[in-house]
């Protein structure tokens, strides 16, 4: 049975794309589409947990990044006591956006249109003419900037707006196993490597949510140069193997390509790699040791890669990790955050080289992105397409996969590499907050 | 511009002067502290028998200049006593 169209009603819409998922289906306009786009903002990013800014982004007091929940401008501060806050950046008095710069250093924030001051954990402290304006009509404990709630997962900093949310741990619900391998590299952890990459694409955010979440199978077409020129230490032949590893019901998958032959952490300089193999579990370790590729999405839109990448075709390459934010900003529109992230404790020359591959291939006009990108524009503009509004698209590969029984790692896991699997629990997940479960 | 507002007994720098000022932490003046709030500048400022520090907000155009005694009681206040003078006056 055909997903009923959104017209025929919304919620019932929602309930059969729901149901379409459990079966393999999923339809094509949900990629391009504005009243999906409404519902998202109001039930999937006013309720998850979103990804804010890593710690190292804000390391001293009185630093600040400004980042997004759904469509609201948060304030990401360091207070001057070292911790740190989430505030909307719009000043209490008539609603004027505090911090107009995207990063920067203050202890306190002044509104730039009647001068309220605020210290830079949201209180507010200064009201000019206070005494000759209100009269003493106003008490400042009420009117601070309104707080976002926050929680840390290893240098990560999730916010949500939602006051009965779980806690991150539980919503991370295990994902922490995977993750790891890209913020515990060695014992100091990771950090970014300089502020975000940042531009406006023409794709719907659960594109690049959905194909970072382990879409191994678009690797041998989409990035086939790499393949061929030697950039990417994979080939067609072997390309498919690998895990596919998702969180049952909370919509998190990474998928962990493997190559024959290919040495345990090659790519990482040995000593970093005598050090993860120390920071990180056994179980970790005999899983992360076979890994060439992790690609994985926390739900709804925080993703990760990590692969070595060759700058002299054949050689072993360069590991590097992406970091990258799809913050939706209308139907089949995405404001994109892409960050590098290094091993804190690697030599300066290590960091260069995992920037310089990393911005060969995932920054803005990196070769994999720009390949990605081509794609994805292209997806998003059919998916708004009116012959689109009732095609659904297949998501049956591996519909009938068991967990694979000796994988040490946690969730469901199956092989090969290429597989729906992850993209069915993301989403699903997505449809549990769409339909008004979660 | 307020008469109430004094007139600050700072100078302006020469021309081009305060384009070129140290970003590695030297102590050849001026220095300029800025961000998106605000902006000052910073400088020593030699008197007949010692220095003292001024600190000059162009925009305000206001300025102060700290001896070393007062410099050294600012090295211990805790951060509220800053926002302790910002609620007191936040502005001119």
């Amino acid at each position: 049975m055909a997903t009923k169209p959104i017209g025929a009603g919304v919620e019932a819409g929602l309930e059969s794309i729901r149901d379409g998922i459990a079966q393999g289906r999923f339809p094509a306009r949900v990629f391009n589409d504005q009243e999906i786009f409404d519902i998202e903002q109001q039930r999937v990013f006013s309720k998850a947990w979103c990804f804010l800014a890593h710690e190292s982004e804000i390391p001293d007091r009185g630093d600040y990044v400004t980042r997004y929940i759904a469509n609201n401008n948060l304030i990401v501060a360091r207070d001057e006591s070292g911790e740190i806050h989430a505030s909307l950046n719009m000043c209490r008095h008539r609603g004027n956006m505090m911090c107009k710069s995207e990063m920067g250093n203050a202890s306190h924030f002044r509104c730039s249109y009647h001068g309220w001051v605020y210290k830079n954990s949201g209180e507010l402290v200064g009201v000019p003419y206070m005494k000759e304006g209100y009269e003493g009509r106003i008490d400042k404990r009420d009117w601070g900037l309104i707080k976002v709630r926050t929680q840390t997962y290893a240098g990560l900093v999730f916010g949500t707006l939602d006051p009965d949310a779980p806690p991150l741990d539980e919503y991370l619900g295990g994902f922490q196993f995977y993750l790891d391998l890209y913020l515990k590299q060695g014992n100091s952890g990771s950090e970014v490597h300089g502020p975000p990459d940042h531009w406006v694409t023409e794709t719907d955010w659960k594109i690049a949510a959905e194909n970072f979440s382990g879409d191994g199978y678009h690797t041998p077409v989409a990035h086939q140069f790499g393949f061929n020129l030697g950039y990417f230490a994979s080939s067609g032949a072997t390309h498919s193997q690998g895990w596919a590893a998702s969180i049952p019901g909370k919509g998190h998958g990474i998928g962990l390509g493997h190559t024959p032959g290919f040495p345990p952490f090659a790519g990482f300089p040995e000593e970093l790699a005598d050090e993860m193999r120390r920071s990180l579990s056994p179980e970790q370790v005999e899983v992360f040791s076979q890994t060439r590729t992790a690609v994985g999405t926390v739900f709804p839109n925080l993703s990760f890669l990590m692969q070595p990448f060759s700058i002299v075709p054949g050689q072993t390459g360069v590991r590097f990790v992406t970091m990258r934010l799809y913050h939706p900003i209308g139907p089949g529109k995405t404001e994109m955050y892409s960050w590098c992230l290094v091993p804190k404790d690697a030599s300066d020359e290590y960091k260069q080289e995992a920037y310089r591959a990393y911005t060969l291939t995932f920054a803005q006009a990196g070769t994999f992105e720009q390949d990605d990108l081509e794609n994805w524009a292209r997806v998003t503009r059919s998916a708004g397409s009116t012959m689109a509004r009732n095609i659904e698209f297949p998501y049956v590969m591996g519909m009938d996969s068991v967990r694979d029984p000796d994988f040490p790692g946690p969730g469901h896991v199956v092989k090969p590499y290429v597989n729906d699997s992850n993209f069915r629990n993301l989403w699903s997940r997505w449809s549990d907050y769409m339909t008004g479960q979660v | 511009m307020s008469e109430a507002v004094p007139i600050p007994e700072a100078e302006n720098p020469g021309d081009g002067e305060v384009l070129h000022y140290p970003r590695d932490g030297g102590d050849e003046g001026p220095i300029v502290v800025a961000n998106e709030f605000v902006d000052v500048v910073v400088r020593r400022v030699e008197t007949r028998n010692g220095v003292r520090l001024e600190i000059w907000s162009p925009r305000r155009n206001t300025c102060v200049r700290f001896d070393a005694v007062a410099l050294d009681c600012l090295s211990y206040q805790e951060p509220e006593f800053i926002t302790s003078l910002l609620a007191r006056k936040p502005g001119p």
